[in-house]
């Protein structure tokens, strides 16, 4: 019940949160430097066809009434349509944030695999050679930029083994996850790096910390221990900064997106910054903040039940 | 040893290549990589190349380009005449033809869509069409277009994207109030004129077209065209995925090579590296006004101008930046573009002159400027670096700044900056669209560069009107001898269009204009 | 899997074992970030070849006697590059992460001592940093302030102090359930100095070993940033711009991009080995 109550006032929490947001992607948005127009038509705009352009979508108004209207709009749940593509901003979103959902999904999905069981193989053997081949090995994973770590997953897996196929998105969803698998090994190689770092230290940290000692003492065995006092222990940072690298890549998975040809959020956001698309702009933030917000909440339900002295 | 069993080899592949060019084979669906996707694919509304460069495929004109993109060929209609006042073009409509859910295409439906496309309210692309007074339909199979004024350039304007024949009915019927609202909803299920017809659209992923079975073109076998079933149009915004979904055969064809890897696709196995001939210029324009930002501008002096030029090597920025696929500009149009005229590059490599000039124009030890580039554009900012060297030699400090293209746009539309790095490819085989947007200020100030010749805006307006071809040449050789020599510009290299197709793909054309054509494209399944 | 748990005296035994092998990995994580620096501060000294001198007849060269790290698409020397590289790389490694893991941990440390509505408030904020699209900011600080290096850092800061922040919140509020914290509030220790001098200490391992990472991950950013206008302004070299610029030549000149990727490794192990040395050390004190 407690649980539930939580919940509960954290989604209460978001509609203030999302207020904010849009307030202040409105004015950001609609004050970056140049317009739909002229982003899209560069050197050929001239002057008639700006204005023209502008006044059709309302842009020549004053900004606080483009707000009202802004506003007015959101709370009748229109958001629009895109500028540049013509269609409704719901169906764009609807169209493109699974798709990133679902690469961010399955690739925290393979980092935690990758980090968790080599962090306490590394954490056990400290300073031994296989903790510096693990470390070695996840430090060459994150210090190589995605789109080179795509490119060559892309040029082995995909053109000469075709194991993968090279880029795009099927249409069942057995051959999207075919699709998103090298995309999302892509993004896990360089999440895994950074919980494995963090899940070693911690672990060592627990581990030398008194309390096991205490525990130890009481003549609890060890495997008890281990799941009770060490993982737990280990994981709250850890599931932590998970949640923070998560959110991050849900927006911004754009290279990766870019690099394997998936029609993903990233994208969509990108192309509308660039293009002053703001109706797609406002909508897609709106629904990456819904998310990330979720995802945090998930995060903290689970960092509670990890550590029940962090009482709700 | 090894060389000449190569060439040997070359030799019976394309003696191979020429005899199978004999049996065309139909059917098959073309995959075709594209760099980016459509927005909006209605011909008149349209505002970018990624629609006007596919749209030819949907909607046929009345009449076409010819393949090296300077000639007319008949379209939708079979013949066209200008009257000897030049003040109306009758035009004859091909027999039998239909759209493509097999209504017939009548008079009142290219009265229809050239009306739309001349309306100044409608889109950006109407001035192509500015002396049309009216559009009157003449008889069964005729029209007859009503002009404002003589135009040199109406024929080769009605070769354009923007003057497409649509189904009025069609299109009316579509759900809106206004004609953008009518168009968005038509865009979705389109209703063409052209060898295909959109069957899907996964926006941001892939674009299917299939084969219009009631286009009126024949194929060399006698059947009517395209031969292909479909094709299938795949975004992949990488260059490297893109040639790497080529070479592993999932594709067949991918467009924008970056210039870096085609001499590696020359060599590559199964892949027909083509560079077709376009219209595309690069350059970098300068602001001319005598003070910006408050400051006294240097380059306002025609003088520093020409030292800036003569500065340039081009040809170490086409080696670096093009790696050898460019090649110099000798005007500031493209030597496809008609009435082009210039040989060799318009200001050569001179490092003596070029200080020389800076020492006249009071300038011997240099000043500081700046550069608008592309933020993420390797050619630009690679440009961009080249010449802060090279002008380092003549004591100019160049400070490259990195903007997205919406920035971009609005600094120079403000005047607020020095120089830029700008490109254009023509969309109409003649001379004028260029000239307009780069020579005659009243347009858009000679590119935002804030340029004037009177001479050469009263010789510009005078050939929008002139319908003696001599005449009208003699009048642009006169407006580009103008502008090369005092011009806000440094033209620095003409690019092709550098596709990458699988072996097996034949009679795939993309004209100088930047069509992508596949009305004829067949596929060799052996 | 079962841990190797020590007992007390074992442990002890082992606490001075590690300070004998402490060293270790400080020395090879600090010689690596030695030279790093020396690299940084004279490159000069080292660099064969002008970092921005072209040669247009030398374009892509492989590695040769005269090139070691061969050259690039404008015939610049890489290896010249790489090194001259190393006090932009440097900078963006330690200023675009420091003053966020500053800012973070100290709003962090306040903020899981508080809890209740600061802590809401605190994480209300978190997510709309996280959710708000970097880009559009990005784009908005070239408008406003321009491009270059500088400007990049403040892109950064604004986002990546929330991770330091949150990771040490969680950490506070842990620490400050544990006895400890009860025993310094009952010898009437303020508030501050059971943050900073008792929680702090056992609270900031995560962020510490986060912000070795980060370094490498800012370097990293430099790329992409470099691509919006932020970040290294040509002709500068940088390592992340290097191997941006190598894609198009990952056939045919891999050395473009190969040689800074190493470069990046390189630094990067040596910042993570010292900073789980200075995790270690800092568990020793206790």
């Amino acid at each position: 019940m407690a649980l539930l109550s939580f919940i509960t006032r954290r989604l209460l929490q978001l509609i203030p949160t999302l207020a904010f947001i849009l307030v202040v992607i409105f004015l950001l948005v609609h004050l970056l430097p140049g317009d739909p127009a002229s982003a899209i038509l560069g050197d050929r705009a001239r002057d008639a066809d700006v204005a023209r352009i502008n006044a059709q979508l309302g842009l020549d108004k004053p900004l606080p009434v483009q707000f009202l209207i802004f506003v007015k709009n959101i709370a009748a749940g229109d958001f629009g349509d895109s500028i540049h593509l013509k269609v409704s901003v719901a169906s764009l979103v609807a169209d493109r944030l699974p798709v990133t959902l679902m690469l961010t999904a399955m690739a925290a999905l393979i980092a935690l695999v990758l980090a968790v069981p080599l962090a306490f193989v590394a954490a056990t053997h400290r300073g031994r050679f296989s903790d510096n081949a693990i470390r070695g090995s996840f430090q060459v994973g994150l210090s190589m930029p995605v789109f080179y770590v795509g490119l060559i997953l892309l040029t082995v897996f995909g053109a000469q083994l075709r194991w993968f196929p090279v880029g795009g998105f099927g249409d069942t969803f057995g051959e999207q996850l075919y699709h998103l698998f090298l995309p999302a090994l892509t993004l896990a190689l360089s999440l895994s790096a950074i919980l494995m770092r963090n899940l070693r230290a911690a672990i060592i940290g627990v581990v030398d910390a008194e309390y096991v000692d205490f525990a130890r003492a009481k003549g609890l065995r060890s495997r008890l221990i281990m799941t009770r006092h060490v993982l737990r222990n280990a994981l709250i940072s850890t599931v932590n900064l998970f949640g923070l690298q998560v959110g991050t890549l849900l927006g911004g998975a754009v290279i990766t997106e870019t690099v394997f040809a998936i029609p993903g959020a990233g994208r969509l956001m990108i192309e509308s910054i660039y293009g002053r698309d703001y109706p797609v702009v406002q909508g897609l933030t709106l629904a990456l903040a819904v998310v990330v917000s979720l995802t945090f909440l998930l995060t903290d339900i689970v960092q509670a039940w990890l550590d029940p002295r962090v009482a709700r | 040893m090894k060389n000449v069993i190569r060439s040997a080899l070359a030799a019976a592949l394309l003696l191979g290549a020429s005899q199978a060019a004999l049996a065309i084979e139909r059917g098959g669906i073309l995959h075709y990589g594209r760099y980016a996707d459509s927005l909006f694919l209605d011909p008149v509304l349209n505002d970018a190349n990624v629609d006007i460069w596919i749209l030819s495929n949907l909607y046929d004109t009345l009449i076409l380009p010819t393949d090296d993109g300077k000639g007319l060929k008949p379209g939708l209609a079979t013949k066209w005449k200008v009257a000897d006042d030049g003040l109306s073009v009758d035009l004859t409509l091909r027999d039998g033809i239909e759209f493509s859910d097999g209504s017939k295409i009548t008079p009142a439906d290219v009265v229809w869509s050239l009306k739309r496309a001349a309306d100044p309210k409608n889109g950006i692309w109407n001035f192509l069409l500015e002396s049309v007074k009216d559009v009157v339909a003449n008889g069964d199979n005729g029209v007859t277009i009503k002009l404002k004024h003589p135009d040199p350039t109406i024929l080769a304007a009605l070769t354009v994207f923007n003057s497409a024949i649509m189904p009025e009915k069609q299109f009316e019927a579509a759900p809106g109030k206004t004609d953008a609202d009518k168009a968005k909803a038509f865009a979705e299920h389109p209703v063409g004129s052209g060898p295909f017809v959109l069957k899907s659209w996964q926006r941001g992923s892939t674009m299917e077209l299939v084969k219009n079975e009631h286009y009126w073109a024949k194929g060399e076998d006698g059947k009517p065209l395209p031969y292909l079933d479909g094709v299938t149009f795949e975004l992949l915004p990488d260059d490297a995925t893109r040639i790497l979904k080529l070479q592993s055969g999932e594709i067949d064809g991918a467009e924008l090579i970056p210039y870096a890897r085609v001499a590696e696709l020359k060599q590559a196995d199964g892949i027909d590296m083509e560079l077709f001939p376009s219209t595309r210029v690069a350059d970098i324009i300068m602001n001319v006004r005598p003070k910006v930002g408050g400051k006294d501008n240097p380059l306002s002096n025609p003088k520093v101008r020409q030292a800036l030029n003569y500065a340039a090597n081009k040809q170490a920025i086409i080696g670096i930046v093009t790696h050898g696929v460019g090649t110099p500009m000798s005007s500031y149009m493209s030597s496809a573009t008609p009435l082009h005229v210039g040989k060799g590059a318009v200001y050569p490599y001179d490092l003596a002159k070029a200080k020389e000039l800076m020492k006249e124009a009071g300038f011997e030890n240099g000043f500081s400027t700046s550069i608008l580039v592309l933020a993420g554009s390797q050619d630009e900012i690679g440009t961009a670096t080249a010449l802060q060297q090279m002008w380092s030699q003549i004591g100019v400090k160049l400070e490259l700044q990195q903007v997205d293209n919406a920035t971009r746009t609005q600094k120079y539309r403000d005047g607020d900056f020095d120089m830029r790095a700008g490109a254009w490819t023509d969309d109409i085989a003649d001379p004028n669209e260029i000239t307009s947007y780069y020579v005659y200020s009243p347009n858009i100030q000679a590119v935002h560069s804030g340029w004037k010749s009177d001479e050469a805006d009263k010789l510009f307006e005078q050939s929008q009107r002139e319908i003696d071809h001599k005449k009208r040449a003699e009048e642009y050789a006169r407006i580009q001898e103008i502008y090369n020599s005092s011009g806000p510009t440094i033209p620095l290299y003409e690019t092709p269009y550098p596709v990458a197709l699988s072996k097996k793909v034949h009679g795939f054309l993309q004209i100088p204009l930047g069509n992508n054509i596949f009305r004829a494209t067949w596929i060799d399944k052996k | 899997m079962t841990l190797a748990l020590p007992t007390v005296r074992a442990r002890k035994r082992r606490r001075i074992r590690r300070l004998g092998r402490l060293p270790l990995t400080f020395l090879v994580g600090g010689l690596i970030l030695a030279a790093s620096l020396v690299l940084a501060l004279v490159p000069q000294l080292f660099a064969p070849y002008d970092p921005i001198a072209m040669d247009y007849n030398a374009i892509l060269s492989p590695p040769s006697w005269a090139h070691p790290f061969g050259t690039d698409s404008f015939g610049r020397d890489v290896l010249s590059r790489v090194i001259s590289a190393y006090s932009i790389d440097m900078q963006i490694a330690i200023f675009a992460t420091t003053g966020p893991l500053i800012v973070g941990t100290i709003v962090g440390a306040l903020v899981g001592y508080a809890g209740g509505l600061t802590e809401t408030l605190f994480g209300r904020i978190v997510d709309a940093v996280i959710s708000f699209p970097f880009l559009v900011l990005v784009i908005a600080i070239v408008a406003v302030l321009g491009p270059g290096l500088g400007n990049m850092y403040i892109a950064v800061g604004v986002i990546d102090w929330v991770f330091y922040g949150r990771l040490v919140a969680a950490e506070v509020a842990v620490q400050k359930r544990l006895d400890y914290a009860d025993a310094g509030r009952a010898m009437g220790y303020t508030p501050a100095r059971i943050i900073f001098r008792h929680l702090l200490p056992n609270a900031i391992t995560p962020a510490i070993v986060y912000w070795m990472t980060d370094m490498a991950l800012a370097i990293l950013l430099g790329s992409s940033l470099g691509y919006l206008g932020l970040g290294a302004q040509p002709p500068a070299a940088e390592w992340g711009v290097q191997i941006a610029d190598g894609k198009n030549f990952m056939s045919t000149a891999w050395w473009i991009s190969v040689f800074p990727g190493i470069a990046i490794v390189v630094t990067g192990l040596g910042f993570s080995l010292f900073g789980d040395g200075l995790a270690e050390l800092l568990r020793t004190k206790k």
